[in-house]
């Protein structure tokens, strides 16, 4: 009776404060207001579409006149303002939303009354500056049952338990010994543990705390988490697009390996990739770091237009860089104002700016590359620095030099010529002049250059070609012998100086040819002033040195370079995102709805890169958070893992997220590992994943995380973990990428003559995020499993479970292989009975006890199959793919695979249990 | 075995161990795979039941679902000429164009505008085929395609067809994704998605190419983009596994590969039992798919056994890689109820810069190895009754020029022409589309759509539509946002609609 009575004292109160809301009670614009704008109006009133000239996605906007010389809302006044008129008319032809139910009372109630309290703008609660959180209340440890004390292990834990008391839940037990080691291995190296740290762990002799140091100690740890940061590098082994040739760029993905394993702290990670070669006197693998937006694809399709697809790179730098810092959708701000989040058109432009300087134009060659250079060759790069210094160049004249000579910038391409006669692009690619034809490269700076520098091949003798100041009766600048060169070749000639910027012709003989022939082409060219100091005895052995290195053909590897003065590009608007029709001119700038650009850094992408990891940005340690989150929970804390704007859901955590991200910035100053330590070290991390039919209709997705996490793997785990249980996996780091076997035939690309060369030895064994990513044919078994193809960055792998899932790993070879190398081993252990082989290979593979009800199908599995094997004796032999002399052992060694085969295709197999 | 026979073990399991620590349930009865609605498992636990409902999406994302309105089309056939078929010799007659052959160019084309390849003034090049009025419709169709000249009444022509891209790369992409960057799901996926798939013993979406080649773009002409990978085309070889992994280990037969599914599929029951995440029972599910897909698709694509009247009439040779052969698995793949079927043939960019590229000899051999093929098809497809609600698609990715090329500014001895986005043809045919109708005009001499154009997002528009789709309804989540196929246009070509 009196639990009636409480009802309905409640249910009155509820109805009391709903009333006492409509008139006094401030209305929060961005959880009250924002979401039913979001739903209801912004598709035809935001960003995109402004129907009768009103929209609500800024404050001006909203409070200006409409279309017919009104506002729409006179903040103060509801009953005057149309915006609420309108959603209380009754005639269907006036009532907003147009065509669709009018909104529900209470949804009105609440509009009409912010505009009544001035119609107040918020801030979505993403873009507010991270402050600190303090934990909720844990219970009084006494208070809890015995079974709840083990939850209780961090802070993290007394935030999702309030959400549990709140939904009436209590924790899970912490997961069995082995699930918990299987899952933390697999979370942090990605690869099952290794036989010693079992041992450790289960005798006691480590701690769970000790388990978890040693993991993130693991050089494994790096590779594992490399793997998820490639998605979103978007990292591939070739340049995409029609003829999707190799490039190579491995040495970026070591970086990554390296970055991870040394703990690097995200802020400088970040700087170093988005900017490495700003900073002052690079290293190498600074520059190195620069690759991750040398990512961006190149199209050497003929026919091309370099400038498009430049532009296509740029706009993909700026939609990643807000994709992976900032879990913003900017791509949308391309072609209009964002149309839920605060972006406005011309603030995309505005970013475009920080990375439309970078010395890259689609070429064919990736330039701008680093030339990675011998032992000997940085020697002599170090004794020419000195030499500039001696010779009072200033800093920034010598950086200017060693760029040059690290990667021959800036060079001009052949797309700077015009005005040809009997001559053109090869294939819109390079240049070319046949006898007697001509070409003009204009508006050059020369800037008292006396060398200039060619890329080019040629393959007939006694040709010659001659630069001339302005037309074809100008002072002769070069005269420039071209002869066969066998192979492409980089060449260095005297140039007459001249001052400033020149228009140049370029003339071509060579009487020996056919009026069609042609008999070189130039990949790029450079102008260079020679050093410093010619008065000097050791004069010309620094020349000889500088000359030597400039003719080298080093390794090279894409970087970003960033143009001098004279090849500035400006940044203009594109209309409608289209790239041919610009507008006005914007300069570098960040969106004003995030945090100011830091008051001393410069506008390149250096500064804006320290703005990204300034602890005043909003967005970037709440994106890491969530994302590494979802690494080892399945899902985000904000679910939408690759948006946390304003139509992301409220998180169920977001009070959990701010309090990590605060203190990952503050307490851990971007310490990655200490964050993941932090996750795994909470009870919450370490419950049982079963569920039960109460979680099942309380929480059907984990998202109040009563239990532990309990997913599939991702493809490149599946694969390295079916070679680690067979004792097959090598342990090989870093290098260029390899090609396990794959099925005949993917590799038929037109006008490509590329063929996927299967390794040889360990190199076949290697983890997958080793193996060769060919954009345009991935690697069919990862592409099964859901991984990409990385042509744009992905945040977040989509896990399907599908019917070619299976075919892959019960018919590929590569899990044949490892069923039959696990069989092998386990017959040579000689077990006592079948079932204790049994045992242990499920064991080997899951590392827990076979159950009774999990044998029995296992061992009918092994008597069926040597019977078969036992019937069709040359069915061995094809089977195991060679021939063993001895039948009795071999049919046996089938049998037993085809059980392995079983067990690494269990659901607890592929699960993170 | 089937999911209904799985709960039903499950319920049964339960009477028999009911003293055991798990959980367990028992099922509503008769709700099977061919019929499923959805899956209520009730559990049973501490005398407390509650349902666990798993969709029949959950169980089988490829489950059928019907569209917004009741379609035309049930099924697609989308033939796809990867290079561009150059429209003036096959279908857009252009007498007027004789007449200027070897002229140069007139500038007015070449004002503004950008071409792949030619570069200066080029010289116009004539119709390079004799054309005839076919058919009571009296559609022009060239001498290059005297089977499918029969077929002129069937079809609706789209004479100015235009597109925003000049390269071969990113105009497939556009064609089959409607848009020209990376990361959109094709056409086929968006139809699978929305769709599913009528046999669940094959996939829903499946790609056949010609010769083994792929297209330009690459697979990801029929990606799954932002959609589910489950969505996405599946590439069906002649040569190998029809399927990649579809084949069973040598020295392993069927009933050794049923018994390892019926133990993998026990042991995760128990799991199920144990865990009670419905990802199990989905994956039960997809092992039994997969083993069933082992013997349904090296069925399906075996031609050897059609009749020898339907070889004569596609013109097929067993074994081969041809365009041929896809035409005719793609008639067997809509029978047996594949949603979609994409064929791409390759070999048509003419620019006449060698001979098999050239108008005066590769493309003729190309047009002799698809027309009989695609006449057929259209043909096989009607005397079984499945033209009426299959929708056929036949085009490249963009149109060519009126102009001879002239690359690297130099004279070509093979005559071709250059990439052309203004105006080019298509045709549609079956499932909801008019019979001998030529929509759209272009200008005299073939280079600009002067009458009723239409853009690759109208086509798709056309196309959802005939499936049952409001294009601008049929949308999907992504980055906050719902995306379309058609992005923020597309208009339905309501004029060659039945």
């Amino acid at each position: 009776m009196r639990f009636t009575y409480s009802i309905i004292l409640g249910i009155l109160a509820a109805v009391f404060i709903f009333y006492l809301t409509d008139i006094d009670d401030p209305i929060d614009y961005s959880t009250q207001v924002k979401p039913i704008l979001n739903k209801h109006c912004i598709s035809c009133h935001g960003g995109v579409k402004k129907n009768a000239g009103f929209s609500l996605l800024f404050k001006e906007e909203a409070l200006a006149d409409t279309e017919n010389g009104h506002p729409a809302i006179i903040p103060g006044n509801a009953s005057e303002s149309p915006f609420i008129q309108r959603l209380k008319e009754t005639d269907p032809e006036m009532r907003m939303p147009y065509k669709k139910p009018p909104l529900p009372k209470d949804e009105i109630k609440i509009l009409e009354a912010w505009v009544n309290q001035g119609a107040k703008w918020g801030k979505h609660w993403a873009y507010e500056k991270i402050t600190s959180v303090e934990p909720p209340e844990g219970p009084r440890f006494a208070s809890l049952d015995t079974e709840e004390q083990p939850f209780f292990q961090n802070e993290i834990d007394k935030f999702i338990y309030s959400g549990l008391l709140e939904h009436n839940l209590t924790p899970s037990n912490p997961a069995d010994t082995a699930i918990l080691l299987r899952r933390l291995s697999l979370d942090i190296t990605g690869l099952p543990p290794l036989d010693r740290w079992k041992e450790n762990y289960r005798s006691g002799k480590w701690s769970y705390e000790i388990l978890i140091d040693t993991l993130l100690a693991s050089e494994n740890y790096g590779e594992h988490w490399a793997s998820w940061w490639l998605d979103l590098a978007r990292f591939a082994d070739t340049k995409g697009y029609e003829k999707d040739p190799p490039r190579a760029m491995w040495r970026y993905r070591d970086w990554v390996i390296k970055a991870f394993n040394e703990n690097k702290p995200f802020d400088e990670f970040t700087i170093e990739q988005l900017a490495g070669d700003l900073l002052p006197n690079p290293t190498n693998d600074q520059w190195i770091a620069t690759a991750f937006h040398r990512n961006t694809m190149n199209n050497t399709e003929g026919g091309t237009d370099n400038e498009e697809f430049r532009v296509a790179a740029v706009v993909d730098r700026v939609n990643t860089t807000f994709e992976v810092w900032q879990s913003t959708t900017f791509a949308c701000v391309q072609c209009h104002s964002h149309p839920y989040d605060p972006f406005k058109h011309e603030e995309y432009y505005e970013v475009m700016a920080f990375f439309n300087n970078s010395r890259d134009e689609d070429t064919n060659d990736n330039e701008p590359n680093l030339r990675l250079y011998n032992k000997e060759q940085e020697a002599d790069i170090t004794e020419i620095s000195n030499w500039l210094k001696d010779n009072q160049l200033s800093p920034k004249e010598i950086s200017r030099e060693i760029t040059f000579l690290k990667t021959l910038e800036p060079k001009i391409s052949p797309d700077y010529f015009s005005d040809f006669h009997k001559g053109e692009l090869i294939d819109t690619k390079w240049l070319g002049l046949r006898n007697t034809g001509h070409c003009m490269l204009k508006n050059t700076y020369v800037n008292d250059a006396d060398q200039i520098i060619f890329y080019y091949n040629a393959y007939q003798n006694r040709g010659k070609l001659t630069i001339r100041q302005n037309d074809e009766k100008g002072e002769i600048l070069a005269e420039i012998p071209i002869n066969k060169t066998g192979g492409k070749k980089i060449e260095i000639f005297p140039f007459k100086p001249k001052k400033g910027y020149q228009d140049l012709y370029f003339e071509y003989s060579n009487p020996a040819l056919e009026e069609q022939q042609n008999s070189f082409y130039v990949e790029w060219l450079a102008f260079h002033k020679s050093l410093p100091g010619k008065d000097k005895n050791e004069y010309p052995s620094i020349q000889q040195k500088f000359n030597k290195l400039l003719e080298s053909t080093p390794p090279l590897q894409p970087v970003m370079v960033e143009n001098p003065e004279h090849r500035f590009r400006e940044t203009r608007i594109f209309e409608n995102g289209n790239w041919m029709a610009l507008g006005e001119e914007v300069h570098p700038d960040v969106p004003e709805s995030l945090n100011d650009f830091p008051a001393d850094a410069d506008r390149t992408r250096l500064g804006l890169a320290q703005w990204l990891v300034d602890e005043n940005n909003p967005l970037t340690a709440r994106t890491l958070v969530n994302r590494i989150w979802a690494q080892i929970f399945g899902q985000g804390l904000v679910r939408t893992l690759e948006d946390m704007g304003t139509q992301s859901d409220i998180p169920e955590h977001g009070k959990l997220m701010d309090w990590l991200s605060h203190r990952l910035i503050y307490d851990h100053q971007w310490d990655v590992k200490a964050l993941i330590k932090d996750i795994v070290m909470s009870g919450t991390y370490r419950q049982s994943s079963k569920s039960n039919s109460k979680l099942r209709s309380v929480d059907p997705y984990n998202q109040l995380y009563a239990r532990g996490p309990r997913f599939r793997l991702s493809a490149e785990q599946i694969r390295d973990q079916a070679l680690f249980v067979s004792k097959l996996l090598s342990g090989k780091m870093y290098g260029p990428s390899v090609m396990p076997p794959q099925p005949e035939g993917i590799w038929k690309t037109v006008y490509s003559g590329e063929k996927w060369i299967t390794s040889e030895g360990e190199d076949r064994y290697r983890r997958g995020l080793y193996t060769f990513i060919r954009r345009t044919s991935p690697y069919p078994s990862f592409i099964s499993f859901d991984a990409g193809s990385r042509e744009i960055c992905e945040v977040q792998r989509l896990r399907t479970n599908t019917p070619l899932q299976a075919l892959v790993t019960l018919n590929d070879p590569v899990y044949l292989e490892a069923a039959v190398a696990m069989a092998t081993q386990l017959l040579e252990q000689r077990p006592e009975s079948i079932d204790s082989a049994i045992e242990r290979a499920y064991k080997n593979a899951t590392l827990q006890a076979l159950e009774t009800e999990k044998l029995t199908p296992l061992k009918d599995l092994y008597e069926s199959s040597l019977q078969h094997f036992e019937e069709n004796p040359e069915a061995v032999s094809e089977f195991l793919d060679y021939y063993k002399e001895d039948f009795e052992k071999s049919k046996k060694i089938a049998a037993m695979a085809v059980v392995c085969n079983a067990i690494m295709n269990l659901d607890e197999f592929i699960t993170k249990t | 075995m089937s999911v209904e026979k799985l709960l039903k073990e499950i319920g049964d399991r339960k009477a028999q161990k009911s003293t055991r620590r798990h959980f367990l349930f028992d099922c509503a009865a008769g709700l099977g795979t061919a019929a499923l609605g959805s899956m209520f498992l009730s559990g049973c636990s501490n005398s407390k039941s509650e349902k666990l409902s798993l969709s029949a999406r959950e169980l089988n994302p490829l489950a059928p679902q019907s569209p917004h309105f009741a379609a035309k089309a049930k099924r697609v056939i989308y033939l796809h000429m990867a290079g561009a078929p150059s429209q003036l010799e096959l279908f857009d007659y252009k007498p007027d164009l004789f007449k200027l052959h070897d002229q140069p160019c007139p500038e007015s084309f070449l004002e503004g505008r950008k071409f792949a390849f030619i570069r200066g003034v080029p010289k116009m090049l004539g119709p390079q085929a004799d054309f005839r009025q076919r058919g009571e419709s009296g559609a022009w169709i060239s001498d290059n395609l005297p089977h499918f000249s029969k077929m002129a009444d069937e079809v609706s022509f789209l004479k100015a067809v235009h597109t925003d891209q000049f390269n071969h790369g990113p105009a497939q992409l556009f064609m089959h994704t409607g848009s020209a960057r990376l990361g959109r799901p094709s056409i086929g996926s968006w139809v699978t998605y929305g769709l599913g798939t009528e046999n669940s013993n094959l996939p829903g979406f499946v790609v056949l190419t010609s010769g083994g080649k792929t297209p330009d773009a690459g697979k990801s002409v029929w990606g799954s983009g932002f959609l589910p990978s489950v969505y996405q085309g599946v590439q069906c070889r002649s040569k190998g596994d029809p399927v990649l992994y579809i084949n069973d280990p040598k020295g392993v037969n069927r009933p050794l590969k049923k018994k390892a599914i019926d133990a993998i599929n026990a042991i995760n029951r128990e799991e199920f039992e144990e865990y009670q995440d419905p990802e199990i029972l989905t994956r039960i599910n997809q092992y039994e798919m997969a083993y069933r897909m082992q013997i349904a698709v090296p069925e399906v694509m075996n031609i050897n056994d059609e009749p020898e009247y339907i070889h004569e009439l596609y013109g097929t040779e067993p074994g081969k890689e041809s365009f041929a052969n896809n035409c005719l698995l793609a008639r067997k793949l809509v029978e047996k109820g594949v949603r979609f079927v994409q064929l791409f043939d390759w070999g048509w960019d003419s620019h006449g810069t060698g001979e098999s590229g050239s108008l005066n000899y590769g493309f003729k051999n190309k047009c002799r190895e698809i027309d009989r093929p695609m006449s057929a098809l259209l043909l096989d497809l009607k005397q079984r009754g499945l033209l009426d609600d299959t929708l056929v698609v036949w085009g490249g990715e963009f149109g060519r020029t009126p102009m001879q090329e002239n690359r690297e500014g130099k004279e070509q001895f093979f005559t071709g022409r250059d990439h052309h986005t203004e105006a080019f043809t298509m045709w549609l045919a079956g499932g909801g589309i008019a019979k001998g109708v030529s929509y759209g005009e272009t200008d005299e001499v073939g280079f600009l759509g002067v009458k009723d154009r239409v853009s690759v997002h109208d086509i798709h528009a056309t196309i959802l539509h005939l499936l049952g789709y409001n294009h601008e309804e049929f949308t999907y989540e992504f980055q906050g946002r719902p995306f379309r196929l058609t992005d923020v246009h597309g208009h339905v070509i309501k004029q060659i609609l039945a």
